[in-house]
């Protein structure tokens, strides 16, 4: 397996598919050809994300997020913020913050871990995700390749 | 002795982990319980009504939808109520995969049910973060057996979530040799671990509970019923699929947008351990013993062996798989052609939580008129009223406020209810003056 590993998570409702597009916009560039990079897109993999983690020495995971604040915006989140983010913990919810938290208790996240939220509108099921959406992902992939150590994307 | 007498409110807003939203109402006055509500408030998601219209085709992926945890057994469901109406004899290749196919959302099911939902209850943990911390590797364990449930799932449905590989008269297209190898790897090196996870449910002490209760589940003559058999009850009697509404009837409750379900007028019991209740003689000697030497004795009437209860049906489950995959092939084709005939189709299987029953009128095309599916929550939605009731006498009133209401939970949590399956199917009667 990789060392470095690049999760887009999402659903296919409108604006969800933050994750999805950012791991899109690194596929459809040739940035990271020649480098070993395990890149995939996640459907709502609930606890099943933990797995996905092991054996990983770098996981960069990308969500959407909602916190009112503009659409679009980029956010990279603090591992010490994590417990203020999970609730109510039922397995139709149990969410990416939840599964890491779990991951931290069980000792099994990567020794580096950068988690990254796109903030949102509507996820409504057969929308298109909006221009600005569509623009953020392709600005957070150029973060992401430039993390990497490539040159930014077209 | 002078005995204190006090008044209990106590209010859950909202039950935390449970599939869905749900609430619970609890008034004790003089020692007496006065009020006792679970309330489900969830909106109605009126999926029946969705249905109607849509060809056959449409619906084993429609109804998929109706459950994140459990896709599978309302697919199976549907596409067996439809094959029999339709005179379709599936090919055995199908008729097995659609088995194993059952068994891996049993084990992905159960296993986030025992880990994530209830076995914090019973170490004093609020999640199963907290529980992780005191029981790592039992955790870890749970995780696995729960990837490997979901990985047999994503085989036979291309994803584990809403799969989409069963279609009427079979499945869309068939796994490759090698990943059946693969994947039977996996199922036979995971069974000591769930041979040590039934020990380790059956060591963890629970309330000693004892209630007169109905059981109903699927029978079957040779094999521990899933996806095929008789529906059977604990006094005896055994129908078919079709013979549902005249032993059993549904009623509206104010508290609740899902449907309450009676059994010649009670409440009865759905999900494993009524399953290991009327089932047992068809254990496997070996799982027999297992049981005998972890203190469980069939039938139960403690609620609270639910827990063990879908240990064990793990196990099966794994081992049912394995002996399903052995001599796979590829067969020619994964499906066998449909043509459509009117009529109402009726079937049944075992959901993880329980029997799932479906009903469908459809017209000569293909395209559903109606459609009802009677879901194991709503079936349980009453006994668990009766189950809290008793079993709170059984604890004592006089506890403080926090254990009686942890109690509550832990009761609810047996039954591992469902909320968002149970609250798609509510009928409005509008009047209008």
């Amino acid at each position: 397996m990789s060392g470095v590993r690049i999760l887009g998570i999402g659903s296919p409702s409108g604006d969800d598919q933050a994750g999805w597009l950012t791991v899109d916009a690194l596929l459809a560039s040739d940035l990271l050809a020649g480098r070993e990079v395990v890149i995939k897109k996640l459907d709502r993999p609930g606890a099943g994300l933990i797995s996905l983690l092991e054996n990983a020495s770098w996981v960069i995971l990308v969500d959407a997020m909602q916190s009112n604040g503009q659409v679009g915006r980029i956010r990279r989140f603090d591992q010490k913020d994590w417990p203020g983010y999970c609730h109510g913990l039922s397995s139709h919810g149990f969410g990416v913050l939840d599964a890491l938290s779990l991951a931290q208790e069980l000792g099994s996240l990567p020794p580096r871990l950068d988690l990254y939220g796109i903030e949102i509108g509507s996820v409504n099921p057969d929308e298109k995700p909006e221009e600005n959406i569509q623009a953020a992902a392709r600005q957070l992939a150029n973060l992401i390749a430039a993390e990497l150590g490539h040159a930014p994307l077209v | 002795m002078n005995e204190q007498k006090r008044t209990v409110a106590i209010h859950v807003p909202v039950l935390t982990r449970v599939e869905g939203e749900g609430a619970l109402d609890l008034r004790i006055e003089d020692g007496q319980i006065k009020e006792l509500r679970l309330r489900i408030f969830e909106p109605p998601r009126y999926f029946e009504k969705f249905l109607e219209g849509r060809s056959y085709t449409e619906i084993p992926d429609m109804v998929a939808r109706i459950c994140g945890i459990c896709p599978v057994a309302y697919q199976v469901t549907a596409a067996q109520a439809l094959e029999r109406l339709f005179g379709v004899e599936l090919d055995p290749w199908a008729r097995d995969m659609r088995r194993a196919f059952y068994c891996g959302e049993w084990i992905q099911s159960h296993s986030l049910h025992i880990h994530l939902l209830a076995a914090p209850d019973f170490f004093g943990c609020d999640s199963v973060i907290e529980l992780a911390r005191i029981a790592p590797e039992e955790v870890r364990r749970g995780l696995r057996i729960q990837a490997l449930g979901n990985e047999l799932m994503d085989l036979f449905g291309a994803r584990s979530v809403h799969p989409v590989g069963i279609r009427v008269g079979g499945f869309h297209g068939s796994p490759s040799l090698s990943r059946i190898n693969e994947i039977r790897e996996k199922l036979r090196a995971v069974l000591p671990e769930a041979e040590a996870l039934i020990r380790w449910a059956a060591s963890i002490a629970v309330p000693q509970d004892d209630q007169a209760f109905v059981s109903v589940a699927m029978q079957h003559p040779s094999n521990y019923a899933i996806e095929r058999g008789l529906i059977g009850v604990s006094d005896g009697l055994r129908i078919e699929a079709e013979a549902f509404d005249a032993h059993f009837a549904e009623h509206h409750e104010p508290s609740s947008t899902a449907l309450f379900s009676s059994y010649h007028g009670q409440p009865y019991l759905v999900g494993p351990l009524a399953r290991l209740n009327l089932n047992h003689a068809r254990l496997p000697e070996w799982v027999k013993t297992l049981l005998a030497e972890n203190g469980l004795a069939l039938p139960s009437r403690n609620l609270f062996h639910s827990l063990v209860a879908r240990t064990v049906e793990i196990l099966l489950a794994l081992h049912e798989a394995l002996r399903l995959l052995d001599d796979y092939r590829v067969p020619d084709s994964p499906w066998v052609p449909v043509t459509p005939r009117a009529g109402v189709a009726t079937g049944c299987t075992e959901a993880p939580r329980g029997l799932l029953w479906h009903r469908y009128e459809m017209d000569g095309e293909g395209r559903v008129v109606n459609a009802r599916i009677v879901p194991p929550t709503s079936q349980n939605q009453g006994r668990i009223e009766e189950d809290l009731r008793l079993s709170l006498l059984n604890f004592g009133l006089d506890h403080p406020d926090d254990a009686l209401r942890l109690h509550c939970e832990k009761v609810i949590r047996n039954y591992d209810p469902c909320i968002s399956c149970a609250t798609h199917f509510l009928r409005m009667n509008v009047e209008r003056t």
